[in-house]
């Protein structure tokens, strides 16, 4: 059945029209059988009826000696089997005319049978209107019917034979086309009435992103079509509300955590302790720092920040330089000017999270730009001791660290990594991590320029 | 008591403002507390208060309404608490005229230092750092944005800029034209980054060069102005 998937339409629309075109070809050729079974006993009907009354009449004549034989007769004696053996015979002819002549108490031994062609000067086709004999002459067939008598000599009948299959075929192929035409054309536009809004349907659950104001899909179609798009529309809204929900909790968990946060942090300024007050504001910032990656890890995709050009070299450049002004060993390489079309700030996010962990992990940052034609990559290398290699793809799941290679006094729910690289994914690119021979952590943000 | 600043500080959490009022107190400002913005109203028509230290999510009548009454009929500094604004930098307070902000959880210490640097640039008669009314200004070519802090090019092209050059250049257009010397843009720079502010205002300056001149080696728009300091050669137009 390989071969019929292959070849049958894939739509809907194709595969409904295929489908009633195959059952209409089949009951199609069933009309035919019977159609063509009927003609065939309205023939014999015509042909047998009125051999029999001339077999009938022809046996009256003999027995009152009033028989004219003769080879021009319609009806005529011959002492031997006139009919050759290569004939083409007429079967159903010969049963009837056995039954009917037996019915009757005529007696026959043989009834024989050929059907042939109408001579074009036959005698008889002189008294008929023009017209049929035209048409005999060109196609007709005749039939002779040869009846043993029980005297041994034979009765030989000639009748003409309508054939007409061609004409019918004609008429029921026409017949076949008209109903093809009339049924396909208003099937292939009502399927075009339900795959379309199906297709929009399709697309339109394609393109679904949480958070995009898309209006509801308008509802079309038939009214099983009209009641699934509906419900699309709903399920959407649904979500959106779920999302929307999410937001709202998300943001009054980041407010009910900031506020204590922010008590605490004015409060331990009554420690005199500087030593453990330092701690504690450490402790106070690494705990608002995780909670603002939480909240910008749960928000991503429905972002605020509009997509706009933006120089990546002065963005890579502004980072660096906030690193620098704090004092962290971070050095970018010039680069060339570079646009890219992006959100800015989450970018910015994306990269100062890179460059924290390589400056936490490895002490320090160098920054690189490489423009290619379809790509642009910011290169960040540190001087650590790199990542074991069978561990580099964990680093970036949220929560995950290295430990023994990292300190974990450094601090950082490891949200960073998998922060990073969910903006630059959301952007089209991508993030990778490897070691460098030299020694050193080398990520690598790709970002395709469109 | 009477030659304290008098600061009016206005959050809704207790459990922010009162260790803050305590701590403020100890540092040498007189504090007078408002829990709402109808409160803060009352104490500002009742007391005559020098700065104003304002939380941003207030139930009722938020920190931005109530900045923009202040702002709309008076002088008065204001010093906006904030939490971080979702994945954008944008501060909106700013746009709305506050003079500095702080993002939750904040150093107190900062807080005071920041609360100290407006009162002494506003008794030194100098004009605030953002202006209320401007929300970008255009110079050759370029556009500067102070809500979300970003530089535009002719193309539409978004220039992104560190903190310090931010602080500097919109130093700058805020006064074009003025020769600035070192000193005088390393104070009014001063009070918005956290780390260590001794960094060269030239080195900032080349960093900006580099980014807005059409050749840095031979500057046309921040020009240099020996043995003075540094001046915005072109026309800013407030948009």
């Amino acid at each position: 059945m390989s071969w019929l998937k292959r070849f049958a339409p894939s739509s809907l629309g194709g595969q409904i029209a295929v489908l009633i075109a195959v059952a209409l070809l089949i009951a199609q050729l069933i009309n035919f059988a019977i159609i063509f079974q009927g003609r065939r006993a309205v023939r014999l009907q015509s042909v047998v009826q009125p051999a029999v009354t001339r077999v009938i009449d022809a046996e009256e004549r003999i027995a009152s000696g009033r028989f004219r034989p003769g080879p021009r007769g319609r009806v005529r004696l011959e002492p031997a089997d006139p009919i050759p053996a290569n004939a083409l015979r007429e079967a159903d002819v010969e049963r009837a005319m056995r039954a009917e002549l037996a019915d009757l108490g005529i007696g026959a031994r043989r009834i024989e049978t050929q059907l042939r062609p109408v001579a074009r000067d036959d005698a008889r086709l002189r008294n008929l209107p023009p017209r049929q004999a035209r048409r005999l002459r060109r196609a007709g067939w005749e039939i002779v019917i040869a009846i043993e008598r029980p005297q041994g000599n034979w009765l030989v009948l000639t009748s003409f034979w309508p054939r007409g299959d061609g004409p019918l075929i004609a008429t029921l192929l026409l017949q076949t086309l008209i109903l093809y035409l009339a049924l396909l054309l208003p099937l292939l536009w009502a399927t075009r009435r339900i795959s379309g809004p199906l297709r929009s349907l399709a697309g339109a659950a394609r393109r679904f992103q949480p958070g995009d104001a898309e209006p509801p899909l308008e509802e079309r179609g038939p009214y099983d079509v009209r009641a699934l798009i509906a419900a699309f529309n709903q399920l959407r809204a649904r979500v959106g509300a779920m999302l929307e929900e999410k937001d709202r909790m998300l943001g009054a968990i980041g407010h009910d955590l900031r506020t204590p946060l922010a008590a605490l942090r004015v409060r331990i300024e009554s420690v005199d302790d500087e030593a453990d007050r330092a701690k504690m504001a450490e402790t106070i910032d690494e705990m608002s720092k995780t909670l603002d990656d939480i909240l910008s890890l749960a928000r991503l995709g429905r972002s605020s920040e509009a997509v706009v050009a933006a120089d990546l070299g002065a963005l890579v450049e502004a980072v660096v330089d906030d690193f620098q002004a704090l004092g962290a060993d971070v050095a970018f390489a010039d680069a060339p000017r570079v646009t890219l079309r992006l959100r800015p700030a989450l970018m910015r996010r994306a990269l100062r999270n890179l460059i924290d962990n390589a400056v936490k992990y490895g002490g320090r940052a160098e920054v690189s730009i490489v423009a290619r034609p379809a790509e642009v990559a910011i290169v960040i290398v540190d001087g650590g001791p790199g990542i074991p290699e069978d561990r580099i793809e964990q680093v970036f799941d949220p929560f995950v660290r290295i430990e023994g290679s990292r300190n974990r006094e450094t601090g950082g729910a490891g949200l960073g990594l998998a922060l990073a690289r969910a903006i630059v994914r959301e952007a089209g690119g991508d993030i990778g991590l490897a070691n460098r021979a030299e020694g050193g952590l080398e990520a690598t943000v790709l970002l395709p320029r469109r | 008591m009477a030659d304290l600043p008098h600061l009016l500080l206005v959050d809704d959490e207790r459990s922010i403002r009162e260790p803050l009022a305590h701590f403020l107190a100890k540092q040498g400002f007189r504090i007078t507390q408002a829990g709402d913005a109808d409160q803060a109203r009352q104490r500002l028509a009742a007391y005559a208060i020098d700065l104003v230290i304002l939380d941003i999510m207030m139930p009722g009548e938020d920190g931005l309404s109530l900045t923009r009454h202040i702002r709309a009929t008076s002088e008065l500094p204001v010093i906006l608490l904030t939490a971080k604004s979702e994945e954008t930098d944008r501060i909106v307070g700013l746009e709305m005229g506050a003079d500095d902000y702080v993002v939750k959880p904040f150093s107190p210490r900062e807080l005071a230092t920041r609360a100290k640097v407006v009162l002494r640039r506003m008794a030194a008669g100098g004009a605030r750092l953002h202006p209320p009314e401007a929300h970008a200004y255009g110079f050759a070519g370029w556009v500067l944005k102070t809500g979300e802090r970003v530089l535009i090019d002719r193309e539409g092209v978004s220039v992104a800029l560190s903190t310090g050059e931010y602080n500097l250049l919109l130093a700058l257009v805020q006064r074009p034209r003025q020769v600035l010397t070192r000193d005088q843009l390393l104070d009014l720079t001063q009070g918005r980054e956290a780390g260590p502010f001794d960094r060269a205002i030239d080195n900032q300056v080349s960093r900006l060069r580099r980014k807005i001149e059409p050749d840095p080696k031979a500057p046309e728009i921040i020009k240099t102005v020996w043995g003075g300091g540094y001046t915005l050669a072109c026309e800013v137009t407030k948009l």
